[in-house]
């Protein structure tokens, strides 16, 4: 009996962890949003007061203020754009590999395996500063291409949104990799070589059966990296210019810079219900049509 | 009846310093069924894959119908190959797999009535819209096979047909192929570890091992008159007899007996085969043994199997099986353990194998 009520418990355990890590401090996040602007140490009011009698003193101002800014909204669309791009790169160089890596033999697998993983063992600061040294003005990119002859002048390559792009697509895609990986490990090779025998060339046989029966691995690695993309910071702010403005960097700047922290936890708390209220209904209708199609 | 539809030619095939397949040459006629029986390791699996397009071969030639299909991707290929495990598409309903292979070349109406017809054929109309996960082997079988045939191929490979299936699905689903392939007169090509099922399917049928042919015939020439030792002992059960020459007759001395050939022999020292179903087992208070082709011993094992009892007896220095027919419903009719019995043959049961 006691095992039993130990083993009801275990399986809560992530449960847990969600509420200790994510309700918890979201519930946090909300409260200071509807909270009043103050100067001082905490930079807001207590949503709670008892000095003449009990009174709630809550504001909505900070959502209106930052819904009726496009500053706030523009920003939040660029990194939602930034986020479908860079996931659109990452599925498009991540999935050949996933594929040759589940499809290798189990040596070369394991080996291919690791160096996927090998990034992670650096800190992720110290690898995006590196690219940063590979295109700055007098980087090694451009002197070899100024060696080459190729240009004569050194190209701007950082401060701009292809840099973002490319330091991101380059930082997230094991999270494309990995579990693609794990989904084109079970693969039926014979299903290929059946299509193929049915008369389907290479690209009818990648559109017909790869491609459909990949949809879970897909979509597991396309929110994994969308989802944290949206939010980013440190990219766009290392390698990124002043031409385009971020959701990440905006929150930072107001929650640090402009100290309005009721104005940056309504930021942050929109975000993630905008972000995370369509995924939600999005997951329910996929698990539907999955277990109706058997995927 | 053309004898070279399907022309192998010096075929062989190494998987690094590996030799699957070492120079096979084969051929097979029109609608002819056709099995290649082997133990694993045998190559028969890559020979059918190589017929397939799925591996290429170091050297030689695939001719289908006079036409060289060696270079040929396997969508090129006016053949179909049906695997072990169906490969059936897992996103996909019955219908969709049945009509995966000429969705390209038909019409909606031309798919519609292909897909019915090929599932009345196989008497799978009812579950056309069943996904997958939701059928039996067996219906997962017919599939399969219905959508290698909708294709309408020149030849039909299948790697371990029935080999997914349950004993007593097996049997049925054996006796159904033969009548659909004589029927659809389609050449069908298949590979199998299960002697039995070679058997009872192929017209003719090739004995593969480490990547050579040993034989190829009827399955009756190969059961009946073997020609190499392996042969004899992978076919059914096999009383192998080392025998050397002793004046007119021969003589073993593992039973102590003479026996009396039907032909004469250039070696001096052979193996021959009895087969166990053509020793004759009789009780010893009726007979006396005569000076040859016949012994007295002890019945050592006995398994009654339904149809046939099985007598493992010993005599000397071995033991030898016979098959004994259960004519009499009388349980009695069996000889009991430890009986002293008198077993006997033709001349003609006895085959020599020449390797």
């Amino acid at each position: 009996m006691k095992n039993k009520l130990f083993e009801k418990y275990f399986v809560f355990s992530p449960y847990f962890w969600l509420v200790l890590f994510f309700f918890i401090p979201l519930a946090i996040i909300f409260k200071i949003s509807i909270s009043v602007s103050e100067w001082g140490m905490p930079p807001y009011q207590d949503i709670f007061l008892f000095d003449n009698g009990f009174k709630i003193n809550t504001t909505f101002e900070n959502y209106v203020y930052i819904f009726s800014d496009y500053y706030y909204i523009g920003s939040f669309v660029n990194s939602l754009i930034l986020a479908l791009i860079s996931t659109f790169f990452c599925l498009l160089i991540g999935f050949p590999l996933a594929f040759y890596i589940a499809t290798s033999n189990i040596r070369l697998r394991n080996i291919l395996l690791v160096l996927v993983v090998i990034p992670f063992w650096s800190s992720f600061l110290l690898r995006v500063y590196a690219w940063k040294i590979i295109l700055q003005n007098n980087g090694i990119l451009n002197v070899i291409l100024l060696n080459l002859g190729i240009t004569s002048e050194p190209l701007q390559l950082l401060y701009n949104q292809y840099a973002v792009i490319m330091g991101i697509v380059y930082t997230y895609l094991p999270l494309m990799i990995l579990p693609l990986y794990g989904y084109l490990n079970k693969f039926d090779l014979n299903l290929i070589e059946a299509s193929k025998d049915l008369g389907l060339n290479r690209i009818k046989t990648f559109f017909k059966v790869i491609l459909p029966l990949s949809i879970p691995g897909i979509v597991a690695g396309s929110l994994l990296v969308f989802i944290p993309v949206v939010g980013e910071f440190i990219i766009p702010e290392m390698l990124g210019g002043s031409d385009r403005l971020y959701y990440g960097k905006i929150l930072w700047e107001e929650f640090f810079v402009n100290r309005n922290w009721p104005g940056a936890s309504a930021l942050a708390f929109s975000g993630i219900i905008i972000l995370v209220l369509p995924i939600v209904i999005f997951q329910i209708l996929y698990s539907r049509w999955s277990q109706k199609n058997e995927i | 009846m053309d004898n070279n539809f399907l022309v192998i030619e010096n075929i062989s095939k190494s998987f690094g310093d590996n030799k699957v397949l070492e120079n096979i040459n084969l051929n097979i006629s029109k609608s002819e069924f056709f099995g290649l029986l082997g133990s694993s390791g045998s190559g028969k699996t890559t020979l059918l894959r190589i017929l397939g397009g799925f591996e290429k071969p170091d050297t030689g030639r695939v001719i289908l119908d006079g036409t060289d299909i060696t270079n040929l991707e396997p969508f090129e290929r006016p053949l179909n190959y049906m695997f072990q495990s169906y490969a059936l598409f897992p996103h996909l309903n019955v219908f969709n797999n049945l009509a995966f292979g000429i969705k390209e070349n038909f019409t909606q109406k031309e798919i519609e009535i292909n897909v019915r017809n090929i599932a009345e054929l196989l008497s799978i109309e009812h579950l056309l819209n069943r996904r997958i996960k939701q059928l039996s082997g067996g219906e997962q079988q017919r599939v399969a096979l219905g959508r290698c045939l909708i294709k309408k191929p020149k030849l039909l490979l299948l790697d371990e047909p029935l080999a997914a299936l349950d004993k007593k699905l097996r049997s049925k689903t054996q006796l159904e192929l033969t009548t659909l392939q004589k029927k659809l007169k389609i050449t069908f090509v298949f590979v199998t570890h299960d002697q039995e099922e070679a058997m009872s399917l192929s017209d003719r049928m090739a004995i593969m091992k480490n990547g050579l042919i040993l034989e190829c015939s009827s399955p009756e020439e190969i059961y009946e008159n073997p020609k190499s030792l392996y042969t004899a002992n992978f076919i059914g059960i096999a009383n192998i007899i080392e025998i050397y020459k002793k004046d007119e007759n021969f003589y073993s001395d593992d039973l102590g007996i003479n026996f009396k050939l039907n032909k004469e022999l250039k070696n001096t020292q052979t193996n021959i085969l009895l087969r166990p179903e053509k020793i004759k087992i009789q009780s010893m208070n009726n007979l006396k043994t005569s000076s040859f082709n016949s012994f007295s011993g002890e019945i050592l094992e006995k398994s009654y199997l339904g149809s046939f009892t099985r007598y493992e007896i010993k005599i000397k220095n071995m033991i030898i099986s016979v098959l004994d027919q259960n004519f009499n419903s009388n349980s009695n009719y069996n000889f009991p353990k430890g009986e002293k019995v008198i077993c006997s043959w033709e001349s003609e049961s006895i085959k020599v194998l020449e390797d």
